[in-house]
């Protein structure tokens, strides 16, 4: 490991702690509850309320191949994109914190734990998975940190300060690892934002 | 006569002196063998006692646990959802104050968490309060304990790893258990447990007096040392024999071991009832099976409940016999307060407490047969059974009882309407929900009938995939965004394929009609055939074998062009797996059922750790999403916006094989990633097809989860255009034929068509470029 990596992964801590901070649940998803507060409180399995057309008759499709009838899809439906991924929400912030102390402590395997469980709370955060490579990096496992590295520039979206982040974090990760062409290519990327 | 007299005398006198002698001998020989008899079967006896007081201490079954339930401010979780999340947990509605009960009103929610040692750290104990709204946590705030904007509760028990013979306990320390019980136990079962050496002689006594009087035996008199013996047998018949082996036995343990090592043995070892073919020993299983709470939690009546219960577990059962019980309890209350363990004030509150016993066991045993069977198979990959069955490990896995009950209630619920007699019958069916950046297994469901322990569909049944396999077909395509992108023109004609040995392969569309060119997102968004094999053929089988294997196939792959129409056959566990590349933008995520395992002193042995893998470049793959978004919306998907609302945008394939043989839906939201499957076992043509046979099941379990919709984060190198496909070229967004498409940047057309159908600007700007 060489001197910058940690540095480098220490900049982007600092710069991860500072933007963390405050942010709504669930950041820019769409979320569809599926049922009210106020159904029934039978303990069965949690079901849909979720009110549906009485009248539309359940018919499912007899073919595998399209038919130009039934359900006309409404005009405003289309693929759905978006260009950045989530904010973290102040659970996850707390969790990240938690992890960092972890790794100051040197306890990577304690900070992954933790990061795995900010994971599952912000799947769609670049920053939770530059934070887990980070931590592979400290538990000096290369391989697994370029792929978390990867992963988050996957969601980095076109937040500039995310991407510069992640490209010059697999920069360092690729050279420790003797990836020099590697490396070189992702410091140009982030030198180009 | 002398002579002859004295012959006699001195054999009258004689013989009875022999006669003496002999009997002496006789007596002597008998008792020393007799001697060496005993010792023999003392040191028998005491191998026996000493193997099975050592092994048996130590044996106790594996703890399976669902995911703990993470609150914090926007969780998503319903009303009815936490409060079902609460009941497995073993809460009781209640004042949420106590721990272990939560209190409800309306979305509002106090919560008095137990506390948990998970393999990470303690989640202390807390009061925790909380809004359910909007199938969202809001609110949340820690009332009593240490602050913290994320608690965990407990996580549920959802089975367990059991020894052959089928008995169940959770260890307990004697530092660890109430004061009270061992006390009470020794007022009312032994009171000269800790002077006596194994045996008490004048309560045997006692005993055989009273039952010499009753003429049948009523009383036992024997010491807890003596019940722990018998306990170490299976048999419970009183013979004499018995008896003193008991004895024998008992006197060696205690010559053994100290007097807390045997009762803290009794502790865990005496027989408490009976779950099925599930034996429950132990006060620490006891109490989690008749009060669903910890042994330390306990109230007095309780402890008293469980020690009059000793005397006769199926007697005295509270749930059976209630009345018989709780005038037991109430004996060994006065019995208490006669020993001056409690006063008489307590006593006389105790006994005008209710029972309290939980309605049902907290947990039973196989709830989920089709998850337990996996995560065994994954846990037998690194531990062995006999391991798993007695060193009492504790397995962490990533069930989420929620989306359990959905996929189950799902499929008992679809299925009945997906055909009718002889079909209807055969219908079988299997559901594997996971999440989709984690790959953790959150429900599997493996016949129609979940509860049944039987064959393991989604993990054992393997079926041809049909179309699923064209999303990486049209992917290895689109990989080569020089060739193609969405909007390439394909040909859907029909075609002959000649093998060399002369056979012909002639595929079909499923309607059997072909409709010349359509662009290639329409052709996978319909799921036409023979553009399907057609860009198979072109970029080469070889070429979809390696985006299959990236993707997690790890059997052969056919050479066969019908492999192109899905020839290969997967289990649904396997097409999940597949899938969580397509749904995570070319991340393979290995899928897990076991976050971890830690031995019974929370000491971690196995950590199943996330791992990702870019396995495609996530340009080209987020063409693909494209493309199974339009499925959903325009295509062979989209009767599941029947059961689902609009803005839950969903990307998905259908998957049908000949004479509907297999129904497959594979398809993802931002949250869930979930394989359906519906067919026969017997592999007999059923009237279904993908879209009409395991999408059903599969909008039905999705219609019951609050979540996120899809929306992929637009990758490097992605741009999106307006283009009209028809012309191959960029148009304005209100122009006719209009589409939002992405293209692998550089990928798109390069003419501009205006909403009057002239091309116009880019050509120049492209001639501008050529000559600048």
């Amino acid at each position: 490991m060489n001197k910058t990596t940690i540095t480098r992964a220490g900049c982007l801590a600092m710069a991860l702690g500072l933007g963390g901070c405050a942010s709504g649940p669930g950041g820019g998803s769409i979320y569809v509850p599926m049922g009210g507060d106020d159904r029934s409180s039978a303990p069965e399995p949690p079901r849909s309320a979720e009110p549906q057309e009485e009248s539309e008759p359940r018919v499912w499709r007899k073919s595998d191949q399209p038919e130009v009838s039934e359900p006309e899809a409404p005009a405003t439906r289309s693929p759905s994109y978006r260009e950045s991924g989530d904010e973290l929400p102040a659970a996850a912030v707390s969790l990240i914190r938690d992890a960092d102390q972890r790794l100051a402590q040197g306890d990577s395997a304690g900070a992954i734990a933790r990061l795995e469980r900010a994971q599952r709370i912000a799947p769609r955060s670049s920053e939770v998975y530059f934070k887990l490579a980070e931590a592979y990096v400290s538990g000096d496992n290369l391989g697994a940190a370029e792929q978390f590295t990867l992963k988050g520039l996957s969601l980095a979206g076109n937040d500039s300060r995310m991407q510069r982040s992640g490209w010059l974090l697999l920069a360092d990760i690729r050279r420790a690892r003797g990836n020099v062409a590697g490396a070189d290519q992702a410091e140009a990327r982030a030198g180009a934002l | 006569m002398t002579k002859s007299r004295s012959p006699r005398k001195k054999s009258s006198k004689s013989r009875p002196a022999a006669k003496r002698g002999g009997f002496w001998r006789f007596l002597f020989r008998a008792g020393a063998l007799g001697l060496v008899l005993l010792a023999g079967w003392m040191v028998y006896l005491d191998a026996v006692v000493t193997s099975r007081f050592e092994g048996r201490r130590f044996e106790v079954p594996s703890r399976v646990y669902a995911r703990p339930l993470e609150l914090y401010d926007g969780a998503s979780v319903s009303a009815a959802g936490l409060a079902r999340e609460l009941e497995l947990a073993g809460y009781r509605a209640g004042d949420g104050v106590r721990a272990g009960t939560y209190q409800r009103n309306g979305g509002r929610f106090m919560i008095s968490a137990r506390g948990f040692r998970f393999p990470d750290g303690e989640e202390p104990r807390r009061r925790l309060s909380l809004v359910v709204s909007g199938d969202r946590v809001q609110s949340f705030s820690v009332v009593a304990g240490p602050d913290s904007p994320i608690v965990r509760l407990e996580p549920a028990q959802i089975g367990g790893i059991y020894p052959s013979h089928r008995e169940d306990r959770v260890l307990v320390r004697l530092d660890e258990v109430p004061e009270l019980l061992p006390l009470g136990l020794m007022a009312i079962e032994d009171r000269q447990f800790y002077e006596h050496y194994g045996v008490a002689p004048l309560s045997i006594a006692r005993a055989m007096l009273a039952n010499i009087k009753a003429g049948q035996i009523v009383q036992g008199g024997s010491t807890l040392t003596q019940q722990l013996v018998k306990n170490f047998f299976l048999t419970r018949d009183q013979t004499l024999v018995r008896k003193g082996n008991e004895a024998l036995m008992s006197v060696l343990l205690e010559w053994h071991y100290e007097k807390d090592d045997i009762l803290e043995t009794y502790l865990n070892e005496v027989y408490l009832g009976q779950a099925g073919n599930r034996s429950i020993n132990g006060f620490g299983l006891a109490s989690q099976f008749f009060f669903g709470e910890p042994l330390k939690d306990l109230d007095v009546h309780q402890i008293a409940l469980l020690i009059g219960m000793v005397k006769g577990p199926s007697y005295y059962n509270p749930r059976r016999h209630p009345e018989r019980a709780k005038a037991r309890r109430d004996l060994v209350l006065s019995e208490m307060a006669e020993a001056g363990l409690i006063s008489a004030d307590a006593a006389t509150r105790a006994i005008g407490q209710p029972l309290g016993v939980s309605a049902r066991p907290s947990y039973t045993d196989n709830r989920y047969p089709a998850y337990i069977d996996l995560v065994r198979r994954h846990l037998g990959r690194d531990y062995r059974e006999e391991d798993l069955q007695s060193e009492g490990l504790r397995i962490f896995t990533t069930l989420d009882p929620a989306v359990q009950d959905a996929s189950e209630k799902a499929i008992r619920d679809t299925l009945p309407r997906l055909a009718r007699g002889e079909t209807r019958e055969a219908l079988e069916a299997a559901l594997v929900v996971t999440a989709k950046d984690t790959g953790e297994v959150l429900a599997l469901v493996g016949g129609k009938d979940p509860e049944f322990a039987g064959f393991n569909r989604a993990v054992d049944a393997r079926r041809p995939i049909g179309s699923l396999i064209k999303p990486f077909t049209y992917l290895a395509a689109l990989e080569q965004a020089d060739r193609y992108t969405l909007i390439t023109p394909v040909q859907d004609r029909a075609f002959t394929l000649e093998f060399d040995d002369g056979r012909l392969w002639q595929p079909k569309n499923f309607d059997g009609e072909e409709r010349g060119e359509v662009p290639l997102h329409l052709a996978l968004s319909r799921s036409y055939n023979l553009p399907a094999v057609r860009v198979g053929l072109d970029v080469g089988i070889p070429r979809v074998q390696k985006v299959l294997r990236a993707f997690g196939v790890t059997t052969p792959i056919s050479d066969y062009p019908s492999l192109l129409l899905g020839s290969m056959s997967l289990t649904p566990a396997e097409v999940a797996q597949l899938y969580q590349g397509l749904a995570t933008s070319g991340f393979n995520t290995p899928l897990r059922t076991i976050r971890e395992v830690t031995d019974a002193r929370n000491e971690p042995l196995s950590r199943y750790s996330l791992k990702v893998d870019r396995v495609a470049d996530p340009a080209a793959v987020h063409l693909v999403q494209y493309a199974m978004q339009e499925t959903m919306q325009e295509g062979t998907g989209r009767s599941a916006y029947l059961t689902l609302p609009d803005r839950l945008t969903l990307a998905g394939k259908t998957g049908t094989t000949d004479q509907g043989r297999d129904s497959w839906f594979a398809g993802f939201s931002g949250d869930y990633l979930a394989v359906a499957w519906v067919g026969r076992d017997d592999n007999g043509p059923t009237v279904l097809t993908g879209a009409s046979g395991a999408l059903p099941v599969w909008s039905a379990m999705m219609a019951q989860l609050p979540q996120h919709g899809f929306s992929p984060v637009m990758p490097d190198g992605v741009q999106y255009h307006w283009v009209n496909a028809r012309e191959q070229a960029l148009t304005g967004e209100r122009c006719e034929d209009a589409r939002l498409v992405p293209f692998i940047a550089g990928s798109e057309p390069q003419q501009r068509l205006d909403c009057e159908g002239q091309f116009g600007r880019q050509i120049r700007s492209w001639f501008e470029g050529l000559f600048r």
